[in-house]
This record gives structure tokens, C-alpha cells and sequence, in this order.
């Protein structure tokens, strides 16, 4: 069987069988839920090991430089009429957001073992949410990338809802609406977007439209409503005051889906529709979104290091990396990018780490405030020591994947000369805002006074409640130390891409010595009431 | 053999076997009233709501056995044109067996509410069936003069219904707002009817394209500011019937007064009589027929999809708006029903953009509509279900039956129940893998292929607005803790029948979301039958 379909399958079979299982089997409940995300880890893997000599489904492009393999493809009719096929395909870059879904919820499910609070409704949300997530990464059809998109954030609103946290900071019922209202806005932007790409193709399917060559004008159009619907989902400053609010009040393994994975949505979106369908148009735009992602780096450091409430600390520290993710798209050199897909990856693996971490002793303060907390090393030092792991690879330090990533984005955005420089240079000072707000969550919870009440705190001991942290941070330290797989599968995905658009910026130049007269020539794309087709 | 006994006028083609599942349907009604007249008190209601089942059920079978026909019921014909008939295309085909189908749902619905009733369970299954046999002949009008009939035979019916508990205050205060507002709005539509018919000297809506067209490829002649008059008196009754704003104005007191199970009526059935004499209408006018050339331009086409988009939008946005901060479910329901009229619109304003053919505005706008309106029949009957159920208990809560304080924290009460209206709500807030949601998608992709992206711009950013207010009725239902007295558990009477119903539905809103293939099939099919107009 096809192990994309396989990947998206168990997951929603899991779903299904959870309806049937008696709520108070929690054993049971709790069993399947490992089990079946076990099984998508390990199909995962195989195909992460197995990629490169997987043969290609589908090749975009197939004759010239910027030929584009899809892999472990699966397809079948859908609704003929409109040309909706239900078609998966992978690219290198889908892999490794595949892998780290899979790394994540995985680990998501064995953090949430201590949720007591009707367990069986929990799951059944947390599953269909990682079928609609598997489901946007491996998707060649749009129509199907949207469906899952949307999928994955009603259980959204549920999961925060419910099993959120109200504390001084942030209230979840405001923290869960917003957070979906946003999501929703940015996606149907997106959608407009996505069916007037349908209107000019004649079809959905994303290797048939990767082919398509769209004129200037309708690029130039529609670029920036397809980019800035996914920006939204990034999130891009100043659309991210939705994000930090939605970590903070989400449970644990909520909080690392989505500072893990549902982040990443956007930034695939704006990788595999945006800049991949609309070159030329991503050639001219992209450098503005440069400036904007200083503002996320340096904006969203500097409200992390004002923060009390350590998950609004990595709330906010998340969408400062995402800029990082963003200069390496905006840089639109091979290594810049790459750069950014990596750092999705580790970024993502990192943030789900600390956030499980927090989770950890949230469950038994009751307090995320560094003023309430201190000296915790002394009674829980394996959860102090990862999550200094955790701080640490977040700042950069090498021998962490993020180092890896990060250092990549930082050069793409050198090679790339944007600017002046400056949001290089930026970057890398934006490591050191990372690093203060960091060690200073450090330093106040865990090091300093014990508070006489956190005396009994508990740390994991056993083997099932090490095991989540352990496997994070190894992915952390292998990718480290031999990040060569993964950017050597990532390269295959991007580079296509980035071919693409060095394409476009060419056929910009040549555009702009020819027709300097006609530069206002009609669009045709227009919005023209009663039109004939 | 049975012969008539007089000779039938030239041109004139009865044809009745055609309409074999209207005569059973207005059997059915007939024979619902019987067991009234029968049978002890006791077996009343039981008695006239499976005798009315049994007969929709049976007409939605032989409407699909039957399937479409290129024969006209009471063809009258004068010459080669075609000046009166009943359609029996795919689409009427598409439309009755939705009705038939989705009759069938409401009378499982108002089950138990006739069961509470001590009288007239035969009058309220005999006018329901009455005006969905209206619905059902709505779908197939070819000339002003029955869509006038059928309308009525519709509206009148829904009068009677609206005022059905006539001891109760609101439900009179209905009745009678429905009725003036609703007698205004026919007036309206009757003078229409004749300031076309000035123009045209024919009640055909098939004489009434030809003439726009007519105009269209000769450049000397327009068309009168008296016929536009009587287009736009004409529209604006049935924007009365899914009321769009600025028709809207009945809809909140009457949703909300009516009786529930009436009120899922008005919500669907007769809300898409309103929608399928808009498509009929917007098929005749907006259609080109074959004989005309791809170049010429639909002579109303331009101004009529910026009216139709205009009152699509100030529909759309009113309703949504207007939907937030109610705190009466009915009511509620009623403003999220403006929003949904103002998506149905857009689909209108799609089809009137013009042109013919596969792959046209009409096909997509076509396709979309019916595709809404099946989604939407089901979400809402399942909506209504739960409804019911919960205020049939919450008689003593703070706040009314209705009222917001009957669904707090619902779902530790009643999981069963909490879930289904969860499910119905995203559905009509169009989330995947509901119903709902692809029938947005269908409406934005006929208006975008259409080129009114504008128009999809506010629709999808109404998508917003309106997931905001179910999400808020979705946050009492699962975040609220439950209220003190509130019923839980078996306080809630699920009835058998309920219970079908509610299962039946969920499956159905979610098959249609996620293996939407047999079902967009078939309202691909109906819509392409009008694409072309059919030979009579």
C-alpha cells in the first residue's frame, strides 16, 4: 500500500476506531492513540531513509534545469467534472515536514499520557487535527490542500477550548477563537487565491499547475493574496498576534502541534503555491517581505524579553524564528532556502520540545510565571537539562540542527545582498536577543531559591515519560552533527524551486528592456463583469 | 379504456402520467387527513405522519425511477412556441426529489412536535404536504402564470403553518407578519408579472428571453424602462421569499415565532422555491440560445449582476452581522439564513453573468446552487432536530426553551445531541468535511470563474464572520459549564424517529463533504440540463 495513503490513513482510522472505544478505557484509548502514531513515525522514517532511491510519480518541468520529482505518488478520481483528483505526492521539502508531523505528534500523544479530562475526546481531536496536518503536506491536489488545511483547525478550537489554560496572561477562550478567526481569514484569502489559479488552469492538480506558465500580470496579482492568506498562518509580522496568545493557553501536545507543525503550514504554503506557481512575481515581491521578517526577528524577540509567562516567551520567540524561515525564502539563493525548509524542521522539533517541557511542570505549578517558579534543577533535573538543551539549540548553538539552519539562512541572506545587508546583520543579533530571553527563563525558573511548595514536584523517571524528550532531542544532536540527509533531501525539493525563480528574474529583466513603452499594458486579468469565457 | 369526453384545445398536450409523483403526493395529503377523521385520539398523530412518510418517500422513488423527460406536462404549445408546460429536465427532476426527499426529513422531524399537539395533526401534515407539492411544481414552471400559481400555493400554505399554534402569542404574531408582509411582496410580484407581460404579450419566460436577446443582436432596439420595471417588481418578490435584504424584514419574528419544525420549512423548502424560480428565471433571461452568436452581449447581463451582486453583498453582510449578538437559537438561525441567502445570491449573480454552455457561469452557478441547497436542507433539518429535542426539555430554563442558557455546557449533558448541532453549525459555517463546506467552495468558484472576484472576496471573508458566531453558540456548547436545573441525559426524550434522523443526517452532512462525487454528479447533471434551453 502506498505509505503516504498509509500516512493519512492511520491516523483518521485510528479516529474512527477511538468513537467505538468506551470512555473509560483509557488504557486502551491511550494504546491505540501511541500505536497508530507509532506506525506513521516508522512509515515516516522508512520513506526518509528510502527517498532517494524512491522512483520519481510525477516530474514538473521534467525537460528543463528546474525538473521537480514527486515521490511515493497515489492517485484516484476524485470528481471528474471539475478535475478534482484526490492525488499525494512528496517532494523532498514535504518529507521533512512529514517526518517532523510525525516526530511531533508522536511525541504529543506520550506527553499527553497525564490528561485525565475526558481522555477519549482529547485523542479523537488530536488525531483528526494530524490527519488534517499529514494530509496539507502530502496533498497534490489545491482543493485537497485547503480541505485538510481547514480540517486541521477546527479541532483546534476544541482542543484549546477545552483542555486549555486560563491564566493571568492570556484567556483561552479568547486566546481559541482568535486563533481560529485568524487561521480561518488567512485560509480563505488564500482559497480566493487558489480557485482563480483553477480558473486559469482548468485543473487542481499541483504538478499540472507547477507546469503552467502564468502571465506577468495574472502573477502579479494574485501573488500577494495567495502570500499574504498563508503569511497570516506563519505568522508574518504583523499578523502573528495570534500566535503567541494560542501557544500560551493551548495543552501541552497542542502547543507543540502547532508551534511544531501548524506554523509551518503557512511557510510550506507560501514555498509550494506561492513561489513555486508565481515566480516572476516572487522575484519582485519577495524582497519587501525581507523587511517585514526583520520585524518578526527583531520585534518578536523583543516582546519575548519582556514576557513573564515562559509559554509567551517561546510563543513569541516562535514567530521571531519564523522570520528566520522567512529572510531564508525572502534571500531566494539555494542555501537560503534550504536553510529555511531545515529550520522548519528543527525549529519545529525544538519548540515541541520546550513546550513539552513546560507542559511537564505547568501540570503540576499550576504557574508558567518566572516570578512564581525558581530553583526547579533541584527537584526535576532531567526536564531542567533538556529544557537547557532545548534553550541552548534555540539560541544557535553548534551542534544542534537549528545552528545548522540557522547558519545556512544567515548566509543566504549574505550571498543574496539585500538591503545592505542589514537584515543579515540583523539575524545574527537577533541570536543574541534569542539568548537573553532565554537564559533569563532559564536562570529565574530553573536555577536561583526552590520555593518551599514546589518541594514535591515530580521528575520523569520512567521510561515512557522519559522517552518523548529523549527522541526530540536526539533528532536535535543527529541532525546536528550529520545534517547532510536532510538537506540533501530538502535540496531536491528546493531547487527546482529556486531555478524557478532565477527563470523569472531573468524573464523580468528582459521584460523590463523591451516593453519600457508598454509598461501599462491592460491586465488581463482584471475583474471584468460578464465576462464571456 | 378511459377516453375524455370532450376534445382537448389545439396545441394542447396533457401528458399527465409525468406527474405521477405530484398526484401521489397530493394524495398523500388528501389521505392524511383520514385518520383525523377514523381513528380514536390516542393514534392520531402516529397515524397521519407515516401515512405522509410513506407518501413522499414513495414520490422521491418515483421521481428518480422516472428521471427526466424531454416531454412537457400540460404542454400547451401556440404554433412552435412554447407558451405554457410543466418542465419535467433534470433539473426539476434534481429539485423534486429534494423535495420529496426533504419532506420526507421534515415530517420525521415534526414528529414529535405533532405529537404533543391534542388536534389538527391531519391539517398540519395536509398543508405541509400541500406546500412541498407547491416546491415540487415551482421547479418545474415554464410561464409567468404558474410560477405565480405555485408560488402562492407555497406562500399560502406557509401562512397557515407559521400561525399553526394559534393559543400561542408568538406564533400568531408570525402567522400574521408573515401574511401582510407576504400579501405586499405578491402584489409586488403580481404587478411584475403584468408590466412584463406589457412588453412581451406572452406569459412564456421562453418568449421572454428571446425578446431580451432579440434586442441584444439587433442594436436599434432596447429595452423599455417599463419592462426593466416589471423585472426588477418581479425579483424583488422573490427575494421576499429567501429574503434578501432589503426584503428581509419578516424573517427574524417569523423564524422565531413559528413553530420549530415550520420553521426548518421556511428555512428550506420554501427558501428554495425562491432559489429555483431565481435559477429558472436567470436561466431564461441570461442563457444564450444557440441561435444567438458567441459575440453578442446579454443586453442586461452587465447591470443585472451588479444588482444581484449588490444585493448579494448587503445580504451577506446584514445577516452575518446581524447574527452575532442574538441570543434566541431560532433567531439566530434566522440571520444566519439572510447570510445563506446572500451566498445563494452569489451563485445567482454568477449565472446571470451570462453566456451558455459547459464550463459557463450558468453551469458552475447552476451546479453550485443546487449543490447548496441540498447541503443546506440537510444541515438545517439536522439543526432543527436538536433543536426541538433540547426545548422540548428546557421549558423551565432561565432565558426561554430557545434561549442561550438551554445549550450551556449541552455537552456534558447530552454528548448525542451537543455533537450534532456542533457538526450541523460548522456545516453552515462551511468547515471541512462538512456539507457546508463544499458548497461554499462551489459558489466561490463559480463567482471567481466568473470574474466577480470582488464579490468572492466578501463572500469568503463572510465565511469569517459567520464561523464567529456559530463558533460562539459551539463555545456554549462545549467550554460553559452546564446551567443549575438544566435537563442532562434522559431528560432529553430522543424519540426513535429523532434519533434516525439525526444519525441519517450526520452521515449525510459529512458523506456530502468528503465523497461529494454522487452527489455533485448529479446536481452537475440537472444544472447542465439548463444550460442549453431545452426544444419544448
Amino acid at each position: 500500500m502506498n505509505p503516504l495513503l498509509l500516512v493519512m490513513l492511520v491516523p483518521a482510522a485510528a479516529t474512527l476506531a477511538l468513537f467505538f472505544i468506551d470512555a473509560d478505557a483509557k488504557r486502551a484509548i491511550r494504546s491505540v492513540a501511541t500505536v497508530a502514531t507509532g506506525l506513521v513515525l516508522v512509515i515516516a522514517i522508512f520513506m526518509f531513509i528510502g527517498f532517494d532511491s524512491a522512483d520519481a510519480t510525477w516530474t514538473a518541468n521534467a525537460d528543463g534545469d528546474s525538473a521537480h520529482d514527486y515521490k511515493y505518488g497515489f492517485e484516484t478520481e476524485w470528481v471528474p467534472q471539475m478535475g478534482l483528483n484526490f492525488r499525494l505526492g512528496v517532494d523532498g521539502m514535504g518529507l521533512a515536514m512529514v517526518l517532523l508531523t510525525a516526530l511531533i505528534i508522536f511525541a504529543g500523544v506520550m506527553v499527553s499520557y497525564n490528561i485525565e479530562k475526558r481522555v477519549k475526546e482529547y485523542y479523537i481531536l488530536l488525531l483528526a487535527l494530524v490527519t488534517g496536518v499529514f494530509g496539507v503536506f502530502v496533498s497534490l491536489d489545491l482543493f485537497f490542500y485547503y480541505f485538510f488545511y481547514e480540517l486541521a483547525v477546527i479541532p483546534m478550537f476544541l482542543l484549546i477550548g477545552v483542555w486549555g489554560s486560563t491564566t493571568k496572561t492570556v484567556d483561552q477562550n479568547y486566546a481559541t477563537m482568535k486563533l481560529v478567526l485568524l487561521l480561518t481569514a488567512g485560509a480563505v484569502m488564500a482559497l480566493v487565491g487558489l480557485i482563480s489559479i483553477w480558473s486559469e488552469v482548468g485543473s487542481f492538480n499541483m504538478v499540472l499547475i507547477e507546469q503552467h506558465e502564468f502571465s506577468k500580470s495574472f502573477q502579479m496579482t494574485w501573488f500577494p493574496v495567495i502570500f499574504l492568506g498563508f503569511a497570516a498562518l506563519v505568522p508574518m509580522w504583523p499578523l502573528h498576534s495570534w500566535s503567541p496568545a494560542g501557544h500560551a493557553s493551548a495543552p501541552a501536545a497542542v502547543s507543540m502541534l502547532h508551534a511544531g507543525v501548524l506554523m509551518k503550514l503557512g511557510a510550506f504554503g507560501i514555498l509550494r503555491v506561492a513561489c513555486s506557481y508565481f515566480p516572476q512575481a516572487a522575484a519582485e515581491y519577495l524582497p519587501y517581505l525581507v523587511v517585514l521578517c526583520c520585524m518578526n526577528i527583531v520585534y518578536g524577540g523583543l516582546v519575548a524579553i519582556s514576557q513573564r509567562d515562559m509559554k509567551l516567551i517561546i510563543g513569541y520567540s516562535s514567530s521571531s524564528h519564523m522570520g528566520y524561515v522567512l529572510l531564508g525564502i525572502g534571500s531566494m539563493t539555494l542555501i537560503g532556502m534550504e536553510g529555511a525548509v531545515f529550520l522548519m524542521f528543527a525549529h519545529g522539533i525544538m519548540t515541541a520540545l520546550t513546550f513539552a517541557l513546560i507542559g511537564w511542570f505547568y501540570d503540576q505549578t499550576h504557574t508558567r510565571m518566572l516570578d512564581d517558579l525558581g530553583g526547579m534543577m533541584k527537584v526535576m533535573p532531567f526536564a531542567g537539562t533538556l529544557f537547557i538543551i532545548a534553550s541552548m539549540a534555540s539560541a544557535g548553538l553548534p551542534g544542534f540542527a537549528n545552528f545548522a539552519s540557522e547558519l545556512m539562512v544567515i548566509i543566504g541572506a549574505w550571498e543574496s545582498n539585500l538591503w545592505l545587508l542589514i537584515p543579515a546583520i540583523l539575524a545574527i543579533w537577533g541570536l543574541v536577543i534569542t539568548g537573553v530571553y532565554l537564559l533569563r527563563a532559564v536562570k529565574d525558573a530553573w536555577f536561583g531559591e526552590l520555593p518551599e511548595r514546589w518541594k514535591d514536584l515530580r521528575d520523569q523517571r520512567t521510561f515512557a515519560e522519559r522517552f518523548p524528550y529523549v527522541m526530540l532531542t536526539g533528532v536535535l544532536l543527529l541532525f546536528g552533527f550529520w545534517p547532510q540527509p536532510m538537506i540533501t533531501m530538502v535540496e531536491q525539493g528546493v531547487k527546482p524551486l529556486v531555478t524557478r525563480i532565477d527563470e523569472g528574474r531573468e524573464q523580468n529583466k528582459k521584460a523590463v528592456q523591451i516593453d519600457v513603452p508598454s509598461k501599462d499594458a491592460p491586465a488581463n486579468d482584471a475583474p471584468a463583469q460578464g465576462e464571456e469565457r | 379504456m378511459f377516453t375524455l369526453a370532450f376534445d382537448l384545445p389545439e396545441g394542447l398536450t396533457p401528458n399527465l402520467h409525468l406527474l405521477l409523483p405530484e398526484f401521489i403526493v397530493a394524495g398523500t395529503a388528501l389521505g392524511a387527513i383520514l385518520p383525523e377523521l377514523l381513528l380514536p385520539a390516542g393514534r392520531r398523530a402516529a397515524a397521519t405522519a407515516w401515512t405522509s412518510l410513506v407518501g413522499l418517500v414513495c414520490a422521491f422513488v418515483v421521481i428518480l425511477v422516472m428521471g427526466p423527460s424531454r416531454e412537457l406536462a400540460i404542454q400547451v404549445m401556440e404554433g412552435d412556441t412554447l407558451v405554457s408546460g410543466l418542465r419535467m429536465d433534470a433539473f426539476s427532476v434534481f429539485c423534486r426529489a429534494l423535495i420529496a426527499g426533504g419532506g420526507a426529513l421534515l415530517v420525521l422531524l415534526s414528529m414529535p412536535f405533532t405529537r404533543r399537539m391534542d388536534r389538527g395533526h391531519g391539517e398540519f401534515y395536509a398543508i405541509l404536504l400541500f406546500s412541498l407539492l407547491g416546491v415540487m411544481f415551482v421547479s418545474e414552471v415554464s410561464d409567468l402564470l404558474s410560477l405565480f400559481v405555485c408560488l402562492e400555493l407555497v406562500t399560502i400554505m406557509a401562512y397557515v403553518l407559521a400561525a399553526f399554534r394559534r393559543n400561542d402569542l408568538k406564533s400568531t404574531e408570525a402567522g400574521l407578519k408573515y401574511l401582510v408582509i407576504g400579501a405586499v411582496s405578491t402584489a409586488v410580484l403580481l404587478l411584475g408579472i403584468g408590466l412584463i407581460y406589457g412588453f412581451t404579450g406572452s406569459m412564456s419566460l421562453e418568449v421572454l428571453g428571446a425578446k431580451v436577446w432579440e434586442t441584444a443582436a439587433n442594436p436599434e432596439a432596447s429595452l423599455p424602462g417599463i419592462f426593466l420595471l416589471g423585472m426588477a417588481l418581479l425579483l424583488s418578490g422573490l427575494f421576499f421569499k429567501i429574503g434578501g435584504v432589503p426584503f428581509h424584514v419578516w424573517i427574524p419574528d417569523v423564524y422565531q415565532g413559528a413553530p420549530s419544525p415550520v420553521t426548518a420549512f421556511l428555512v428550506t423548502a420554501s427558501k428554495a422555491a425562491g432559489v429555483i424560480l431565481l435559477i429558472r428565471i436567470a436561466q431564461a433571461v441570461f442563457v444564450r440560445p444557440e441561435t444567438i452568436a458567441a459575440t453578442v452581449d446579454n443586453p442586461l447581463a452587465q447591470q443585472w449582476v451588479v444588482l444581484f451582486g449588490a444585493v448579494a453583498v448587503v445580504t451577506l453582510l446584514f445577516g452575518v452581522l446581524s447574527a452575532i449578538p442574538q441570543l434566541n437559537i431560532k433567531r439566530m438561525i434566522a440571520y444566519s439564513s439572510i447570510g445563506h441567502a446572500g451566498y445563494l445570491l452569489m451563485g445567482v449573480a454568477a449565472i446571470a453573468s451570462g453566456g451558455g454552455g459547459q464550463g459557463s457561469g450558468a453551469q458552475l452557478g447552476g451546479e453550485a446552487l443546487l449543490y447548496y441547497l441540498m447541503a443546506y436542507f440537510v444541515t438545517s433539518v439536522v439543526a432543527f432536530a436538536v433543536i426541538i429535542t433540547v426545548s422540548a426539555a428546557s421549558k423551565n430554563v432561565p432565558g426561554g426553551p430557545h434561549g442561550a442558557k438551554a445549550y450551556e455546557g449541552l455537552w456534558s449533558r447530552s454528548p448525542f445531541l451537543a455533537v450534532a448541532l456542533c457538526l450541523a453549525l460548522l456545516s453552515l459555517a462551511g468547515v471541512p468535511p462538512m456539507s457546508g463546506f463544499f458548497a461554499k467552495f462551489l459558489i466561490l468558484r463559480a463567482t471567481i470563474d466568473s470574474g466577480l472576484y470582488a464579490l468572492a472576496f466578501i463572500g469568503a471573508g463572510a465565511v469569517v464572520v459567520s464561523l464567529y458566531f456559530y463558533l460562539l453558540w459551539i463555545k456554549s456548547l462545549y467550554f460553559s459549564a452546564p446551567p443549575e436545573g438544566a435537563p442532562t441525559g434522559d431528560d432529553f426524550r430522543i424519540s426513535v424517529s429523532t434519533r434516525a434522523l439525526l444519525w441519517g443526517g450526520m452521515i449525510a452532512m459529512v458523506l456530502m463533504g468528503i465523497w461529494m462525487p454522487p452527489f455533485f454528479t448529479w446536481a452537475h447533471d440537472a444544472a447542465a440540463s439548463l444550460v442549453a434551453i431545452a426544444a419544448p
